[in-house]
């Protein structure tokens, strides 16, 4: 696959589902592997930041989409207790220059120093949907699951809105919406503080055959979504092609999303706002690290305690003269 | 490794040091489990742990989680060494027997000054069906926890399903497992149990506590008795360090008389006690 479009993702999709002979449902998708997780490119070699519209168009799609999906936080939202640390942006619904709950994509615009003038580059930013997302796998609820299609979702049912994910992910991307969700439930004061929202790449289209809205949204054919090979390979293409370059490849261990850009993220970096809200184009080194001593000798342990006890119990044997019998265990 | 009687000082050694090890190794790296546990809730911040002096590791998500890694190694590595170490040696002697849950009610009415205590083996049945919580306890926390680290380290797609289960069998064994700590400190507060206390820091416990309270476990070591090395005291002859010899004979037919064993020890004790 040279050239990945709206169409031809549909198609692959199909085909995935023909091979599988299933239906691409949540429960099915669950016993599938890495082979059909997806990747998005973000070319921003084509994106122009929607100028001639009031809100970029893949923004105003995805904000539609959250608007229908966030309830109403209770009026007035418990205080919390000891902080109050409240954050609604049930009354800034219409912030578009930087994530927040209802805006879970946003175009950040780089105003590059070039040759004595300007060079503008325009970047949606949303989550990652990283290979090893750590908002996910230290979620201490499993409120946020990365599935075998790549996407990396928060389940506003699930979700006590601590933050744990924002404060884990490189780039801080979930942002909260207090009052609203389980925690309401529970101990609205002590524990919780709402929902962590996010993109989730349209998760539930993806499982329907059908794509994110910020792609089909998208006038210029800025994002293309495909099988995860396809897509690097498609975005290695265009780099080399155009001599561009790539972020997302390898941050953090490897992400679902890789951005084409004219220049280099680190000049793009530079300029781009950054702060709560506005992530970064620093390079990520993944956390927490592949294979890490720790985590690996955590998975030894069983192994090594079994070693220990099987070594110490042979020679207490031979120490005390002890011949073990058939009927001396009482286990 | 044997339990021993050292009349002269009065005592008699209710633990190995390799036991007072495993003990304390899952009772250690079990606190700091439990508290990094905890901290892997977003509520080092919110609650001011930070702010504490020498806590401001408490916010860092990677931190805690470190420390809880390096904590459940040992953790793991005590319980599996105490399972297949105790297992292969036969040392049964924690484990609940048929009639402990009933005779269990019976002590904890003795503890209300409801009848007497019957006399007990090296283990109250309690302890024994205590024993057999914490294991299960600790069994799902490991289980579940492996899991978990497996997929953080190497699956971050396992199943949904599988992901789910481990995390909700963590949380809820976690809170089991704190209630299950404090229940096992809080019965060391009811005054009989006392002079066990020091068994679990010194490995040795006083000679005519035992006798009065756990003549069953005595009366299998002097049944067996041999010279100490010392020549000061004797050794039961195959009594291991967990009493499971000792009390798989004495269960096995040949229980002696309570009363005969404990004898008029057991009268002048409980006059000191009350």
């Amino acid at each position: 696959m040279s050239r990945l479009t709206r169409r031809n993702f549909l198609q692959v999709s199909a085909g995935l589902v023909a091979l599988s002979g299933v239906a691409a449902t949540p429960s099915t998708a669950e016993t599938s592997l890495d082979e059909e997780t997806l990747a998005t490119l973000i070319d921003c070699t084509r994106c122009d930041g929607c100028v001639d519209y009031d809100v970029p168009l893949c923004v105003a799609a995805c904000r539609e989409r959250a608007l229908s999906r966030i309830p109403d936080p209770v009026n007035p939202i418990p205080p919390l207790f000891p902080r109050g640390m409240i954050e609604d942006w049930s009354t800034r619904k219409d912030v578009y220059d930087r994530l927040t709950p209802y805006t879970q994509l946003f175009v950040q615009r780089a105003d590059i120093p070039e040759d004595g003038g300007i060079r503008t580059v325009y970047l949606p930013r949303r989550c990652m949907h990283c290979d090893n997302p750590p908002c996910a796998t230290l979620c201490p609820f499993t409120a946020n699951h990365k599935y075998p299609d790549g996407s990396v979702v928060i389940d506003p049912d699930l979700c006590f809105g601590g933050a744990k994910c924002r404060s884990v992910c490189p780039w801080s991307i979930p942002q909260r919406q207090s009052g609203v969700g389980i925690y309401l439930e529970i101990m609205p004061t002590l524990a919780g503080n709402g929902v962590m929202f996010k993109c989730d790449l349209c998760h539930d289209r993806l499982l329907n055959k059908q794509l994110p809205l910020c792609v089909e949204a998208c006038p210029r054919d800025a994002m293309v979504i495909g099988l995860r090979r396809d897509i690097i390979k498609e975005a290695e293409r265009r780099a080399a092609a155009t001599g561009g370059y790539l972020y997302g490849l390898t941050e953090n261990g490897g992400t679902g999303t890789i951005y084409l850009s004219p220049v280099p993220f680190e000049e793009i970096n530079k300029v781009v706002e950054k702060g709560p809200g506005r992530p970064h184009f620093d390079k990520v080194s993944r956390r927490p690290a592949r294979a890490s001593l720790m985590e690996t000798s955590v998975l030894m342990s069983p192994v090594i305690g079994m070693g220990a006890g099987l070594t110490a119990a042979m020679l207490a044997v031979r120490n005390r003269g002890i011949k073990k019998g058939g009927g001396e265990s009482d286990d | 490794m044997t339990d021993h009687v050292s009349e002269g000082k009065n005592l008699v050694r209710r633990h190995s040091v390799l036991e007072l090890v495993e003990h304390w190794a899952i009772a250690l790296s079990g606190l700091l489990l439990i508290l990094t546990g905890l901290l892997e809730l977003p509520i080092g911040k919110r609650y001011y742990v930070t702010e504490i002096p020498g806590f401001s590791w408490s916010g860092d998500f990677y931190t805690t989680l470190t420390i809880h890694y390096i904590a459940a190694v040992v953790f793991i590595v005590a319980a599996f060494f105490h399972v297949f170490y105790h297992g292969l040696l036969g040392e049964g002697g924690m484990l609940p027997r048929r009639g402990d849950l009933k005779e269990s009610v019976g002590v904890i009415k003795t503890f209300f000054g409801k009848g007497d205590e019957p006399p007990f083996e090296k283990y109250l049945p309690e302890q024994r069906l205590a024993y057999a919580g914490m294991a299960v306890i600790i069994a799902m926390l490991i289980i579940s926890g492996l899991v978990k680290t497996y997929k953080n380290l190497l699956d971050p797609q396992l199943s949904h399903t599988v992901t789910m289960a481990a995390t909700w069998i963590h949380n809820i064994f976690f809170v089991l497992f704190v209630a299950a700590v404090i229940a096992h400190i809080a019965a060391l507060v009811i005054k009989p149990n006392r002079p066990m206390i020091r068994g679990i820091f010194t490995g040795t416990v006083r000679l005519d506590y035992a006798r009065r309270r756990h003549p069953l476990w005595m009366a299998g070591l002097e049944r067996t008795k041999t010279p100490s090395a010392d020549g000061r005291g004797w050794v039961g002859g195959e009594v291991a360090g967990s009493g499971a010899g000792a009390d798989g004979n004495v269960s096995s037919g040949e229980k002696p008389d309570p009363e005969h064993v404990a004898g008029s020890e057991r009268a002048n004790d409980k006059k000191e006690e009350s």
